[in-house]
C-alpha cells in the first residue's frame, strides 16, 4: 500500500502532528492546461505560471481538518448520533477517519485499495499517542503548535507501526 | 438490500432532486436537505484539491489537442459511514448523483449509471424541463421507482 500523509488533530481544531511521504505535485492546477503551441509544449509548460497558487503544508492541514469537521456533521445529521464518519474514496486517494472519545482526531490518506485502517488508527492513539505523549511526565496537557508530541519514543514508534503493522 | 436515497445536484450546489425510497435516515426539513447539499458540493471541491498522488502524465501525444476532461481528479466517489454508504457520480457537466445505501451494498456503480440513463431519458429529453431548476418529471420518478423496486 501507498501511505501519503498522517495527521492528528487536537480538540481546539489544531493539528498537533502531521507527517508526509510524498513531495506536493508542484504542478497542480496546471495539469489540464492546455499549451499554445505543441511544439514548445515542454518549454511552456514549463514557465506558465499554475492556475491557482500550490498548496502548502499548512493549507493542506486547514482543509483536511475543516473537511473531516463537515463530513462528521453531515454523517451524524443525516445517520443520527450514534452514526460514525468512517473513511471516503475518490479516484486518487483514499482518507481514513477515526475519532478518540476526546475528540482528537486522526487522519490517514493512503492510495485506494486499502481497507478501512480505523483499527490502525486506533491502536495508533493507544499504543502510541497515549504512551509516549500522554504518559510522558515533560510534556505539556495542551500541545499548542504541536509542542511535545513528536518526540524520538512516538517518532520511532510510528515508524516500526507503519512499516511492521500497516497492511501492505 | 437498503437503498436510502438519492439526492441530484446541479452543478452550482443547489438540491435539484431529493427522493427517499427507504426510511432508516434521519429526517430533516427540506432546508436542511439543501444545506447538507450545498456544503456536500463544497466538501466535494475540497477533496479534489486535496489530492497527494502526483498527476498521470498525459496519454495522448502532444499533437492532439488536451482534453479538459483527462488528467482532472474526481474528488470524493464513496463516503462510508457505520450506518450507510454515499455513493458520488459526478457527470462531465458538474451535476451530481448522491446515492445512500446500506454499508454492505454491491454493484452501486451499475446502479448509478442506470439512474444517469433514467435521468438523460427521462429529465434532459423532457422539453418542458428547464435545466439547473428542480425536477419535477413523473415518468422519472416511476422509472426510479420500478428500478428501485425490481432491484429491491
Amino acid at each position: 500500500m501507498v501511505l501519503y500523509s498522517f495527521y492528528i488533530f487536537d480538540r481546539h481544531t489544531e493539528c498537533i502532528y502531521s507527517r508526509r511521504w510524498t513531495p506536493r505535485p508542484a504542478s497542480s492546477g496546471k495539469s489540464a492546461r492546455p499549451a499554445s503551441n505543441s511544439s514548445n509544449l515542454s518549454a511552456a509548460d514549463a514557465t506558465h505560471l499554475p492556475t491557482r497558487r500550490a498548496l502548502t503544508h499548512s493549507d493542506d492541514e486547514k482543509l483536511v481538518f475543516g473537511l473531516v469537521f463537515s463530513l462528521r456533521n453531515l454523517v451524524t445529521k443525516l445517520g443520527g448520533d450514534d452514526d460514525t464518519f468512517l473513511s471516503y474514496r475518490t479516484g486518487e486517494y483514499k482518507l481514513h477517519y477515526y475519532e478518540t472519545p476526546t475528540r482528537m482526531k486522526f487522519v490517514m490518506l493512503t492510495d485506494t485499495k486499502v481497507v478501512n485502517l480505523r483499527q490502525h488508527l486506533h491502536q495508533i492513539w493507544a499504543q502510541l499517542y497515549v504512551e509516549y505523549v500522554v504518559k510522558n511526565p515533560l510534556a505539556p496537557t495542551e500541545h499548542p503548535g504541536g509542542i511535545g508530541v513528536a518526540n524520538e519514543m512516538f517518532e520511532a514508534g510510528l515508524e516500526t507501526f507503519i512499516t511492521k503493522v500497516l497492511p501492505v | 438490500m437498503v437503498v436510502f436515497a438519492l439526492f441530484v445536484i446541479n452543478k452550482a450546489g443547489g438540491l435539484v432532486y431529493n427522493r427517499e425510497f427507504h426510511t432508516g435516515m434521519t429526517k430533516l426539513t427540506s432546508n436542511d436537505y439543501l444545506t447538507l447539499a450545498g456544503s456536500f458540493h463544497g466538501m466535494h471541491a475540497i477533496t479534489a484539491r486535496l489530492s497527494p498522488a502526483p498527476p498521470v502524465p498525459n496519454p495522448l501525444p502532444a499533437s492532439t489537442a488536451p482534453s479538459p476532461f483527462i488528467n482532472r481528479p474526481t474528488g470524493l466517489e464513496v463516503l462510508e459511514s457505520s450506518h450507510f454508504r454515499i455513493q458520488c457520480f459526478q457527470t462531465q457537466t458538474g451535476t451530481k448523483f448522491l446515492l445512500f445505501t446500506e454499508p454492505q451494498q454491491p454493484n452501486v456503480d451499475a446502479m448509478i449509471k442506470r439512474i444517469y440513463e433514467l435521468y438523460a431519458d427521462y429529465v434532459m429529453k423532457n422539453p418542458f424541463y428547464t435545466v439547473e431548476m428542480p425536477i419535477r418529471c413523473e415518468k422519472f420518478d416511476r422509472g426510479l421507482d420500478g428500478f428501485v423496486k425490481v432491484r429491491g
